[in-house]
């Protein structure tokens, strides 16, 4: 299990133009992955869901709250705790050091290991081996050669089977499949799935594809981040059915409708105003760009909560479901 | 010279890359039809030849590659394939307009936006450039920007989804009727991603342009184009109206594409992954069918005999199994 409360992360801009201006990524985030568990954040980019994937794997400080791994609590990107939480990038192109073979890529943290767990040499191939079979590669066929001879989603099975060599509890993977084939998206998302289940390697996936967040597990929980703040939090399934948040229906609306295969949702949401995160308002970050604002929303600030009749922790004044995702039309 | 909409044609373009073993074709002998007024998709993966068929509308594909057989015919234009040196030049821009794929990062970081439209401008030999500057400030107050501030603003000020619109004015201003927009949402959020396709919806709509989108992304073509042409390994597999290809799926590749894009509704385990891997440059089969390491309709005749192109009612379709269903 791994969780956080109130994690709050601040940037100060550098150069001669923005020197001093200071970007709130995180304010006061709680979140938990349970052993085994799934969770997506999901936002534009800028809201924070990068930067608070870095921080639970370790590459990135917080300034203030508490991040525990089962329990204990780990504070400095240091800590050797960090190293159950491995990172699957979204670029399988610059992930892979391409003067390595593979083999020499998946050896390097395997020495370590051995060593580590008093394992001996021929261990290290026998898993590097394993780890390959694990991610759907045919380990013989890849293991001499260097990246630049394997396609972009074979390089990323090399990614994650590299992130599986030091046996983790967690995979954060950070748009991981945004630059792959489309045709082979599915199977990165569906490799996750599996290890999931076959492993119990618990997984959050960062991304900005609502649509990507169910093919994890209809267990999965998502949160759904805006400047910083999660605003809406709850299961997979009943937030994409009825998303009670302003902001939620708009990202639910931005999604490309496929005629002829689907009919678009009666009450799409499109927000008043572009980003614009200059503004510091006093009130609801959203209230700016949303068209259901009031006056209560200019002056007060929703915290996240549940209220009654809604079954997702939200953080807005006035939650309503609205219809707004396209509705398969059942062909195909 | 009041303008159209011009009509496109492509009749049997070939375009091959020199390479250590041989000219290898990235586009091979593609036919296919930009109807006056029209928004045309092109949906591929990546090395599916999208990219190369967008550079050869402008006679544009740099070398190592060359345009080896086939003619583009544009109305009021001509063949672009046969020009050469300034008329090719004065072509782009005036007649032919073309939205880089990254438009975000287009753009020159050192002079302001204003500063290259006046290049643009003097480049063309635009002699009205106060003419120019106000048809720039409609065009970007059009789609939802404050021109003034925009053209004096350096690319590092304005947001992804604002460059790419920036781009879209730069491709537009001098009067361009034939728009190429290649991977115009690529890297943009959701929300602005649908912002940029209803403007270019509307522009499309209001100027009467031809427009040519290239993407990897079916949802975008879904959501802005009349017609729909599927690429897969330098060849254009299948095309038809949008709406009946996806809604029908003939060629084994685009409905493997389509029930490949994970959804919002529906059974969540009919969504399944292609096996296999796209062909790249090197890998694309000499013979046959180009799609046939992956398809689950393979009969004999795909390896030796590359399917022809055959119009079904609406559609074109290049495939030997859709062909004997409808024999039999």
């Amino acid at each position: 299990m791994i969780s956080g409360k109130g994690i709050t992360k601040t940037f100060k801009q550098r150069g001669s133009v923005l020197a001093g201006r200071t970007v709130q990524a995180l304010r006061g985030v709680d979140f938990q992955i349970p052993k085994g568990g799934a969770a997506s954040f999901i936002g534009e980019s800028g809201c924070g869901k990068t930067t608070l994937g870095r921080i639970i794997a370790g590459l990135e400080t917080y300034d203030t709250g508490e991040i525990t791994i089962d329990g204990v609590s780990v504070t400095s990107p240091k800590d050797r705790l960090f190293r159950k939480v491995q990172m699957i990038h979204q670029d399988p192109y610059s992930a892979l050091n391409p003067t390595r073979t593979i083999h020499q890529t998946l050896r390097a943290p395997l020495e370590l290991r051995a060593k580590q767990t008093r394992r001996p040499k021929s261990w290290i191939d026998e898993r590097a081996h394993e780890v390959l079979g694990l991610v759907g590669l045919d380990p013989a066929s890849v293991i001499g050669r260097y990246p630049h001879q394997l396609s972009g989603g074979m390089r990323q099975r090399v990614v994650i089977a590299r992130a599986l060599t030091v046996d983790p509890e967690m995979l954060v993977a950070d748009e991981a499949t945004s630059m792959i084939d489309v045709s082979l998206r599915l199977g990165i998302l569906a490799l996750l799935k599996d290890l999931r289940e076959r492993l119990g390697v618990s997984v959050l996936f960062i991304t900005h594809d609502v649509a990507t967040a169910r093919y994890i597990g209809d267990d999965g929980e998502l949160y759904v981040i805006y400047r910083g703040q999660v605003i809406e939090r709850g299961s997979v399934d009943t937030i994409i059915s009825d998303p009670v948040h302003p902001y939620t229906q708009s990202l639910l609306s931005a999604i490309p409708v496929l005629h002829g295969l689907e009919e678009p949702g009666p009450e799409p949401v499109v927000p008043t105003e572009a980003l614009d995160a200059g503004h510091e308002d006093a009130g609801c970050l959203f209230a700016r760009r949303c068209p259901f604002r009031t006056e209560e929303c200019e002056t007060g600030r929703p915290v996240l909560g549940l209220t009654e009749g809604v079954p997702q922790e939200h953080a807005c004044f006035h939650p309503k479901s609205r219809d707004v995702v396209a509705t398969h039309l059942g062909r195909v | 010279m009041a303008k159209q909409a011009p009509g496109v044609r492509i009749d049997g373009l070939t375009v091959v890359y020199k390479t250590p073993a041989g000219e290898l074709p990235a586009v091979r002998d593609v036919s296919m039809e930009l109807a006056a007024g029209t928004i045309t998709g092109i949906v591929g993966e990546s090395g599916s030849g999208k990219s190369t068929l967008a550079f050869s509308l402008l006679n544009a594909v740099q070398p190592p590659g060359r345009i080896s057989a086939g003619s583009v015919e544009i109305d009021d234009l001509g063949n672009v394939v046969s020009f050469q040196g300034e008329q090719l030049r004065k072509a782009r821009g005036a007649h032919i307009g073309y939205v880089f794929q990254a438009a975000q990062n287009s753009l020159n970081p050192l002079k302001t936006v204003g500063k290259q439209l006046l290049d643009l401008g003097r480049s063309h030999g635009v002699e009205d450039l106060r003419g120019l500057v106000r048809e720039a400030k409609e065009l970007l107050g059009r789609m939802g920007l404050d021109g003034a501030r925009v053209l004096d603003s350096h690319q590092h000020e304005l947001s992804g989804g604002m460059r790419q619109r920036v781009g879209i004015m730069l491709a537009l201003v001098l009067n361009a009727h034939l728009v190429v927009l290649d991977e115009p949402t690529t890297a943009l959020d959701m929300i602005t991603q649908a912002t940029i396709l209803r403007i270019i919806r509307e522009v499309h709509a209001e100027r009467g342009l031809t427009t040519m989108i290239i993407t990897h992304d079916i949802g975008v073509v879904a959501e802005v184009a009349d017609r729909l042409a599927v690429m897969y390994g330098g060849r254009i597999v299948e095309q038809g109206p949008t709406r009946e290809v996806l809604a029908d799926p003939q060629h084994p590749y685009t409905r493997g594409l389509i029930r490949a894009i994970p959804r919002l509704t529906g059974d969540i385990n009919q969504a399944q992954a292609l096996p296999g891997r796209p062909p790249t440059l090197t890998t694309v089969p000499k013979e046959g069918c180009v799609f046939r390491e992956r398809c689950s309709l393979r009969m004999d005749v795909c390896d030796t005999v590359d399917p022809e192109a055959i119009p079904h009612g609406d559609r074109i379709i290049a495939c030997h199994a859709v062909k004997v269903k409808e024999h039999a």
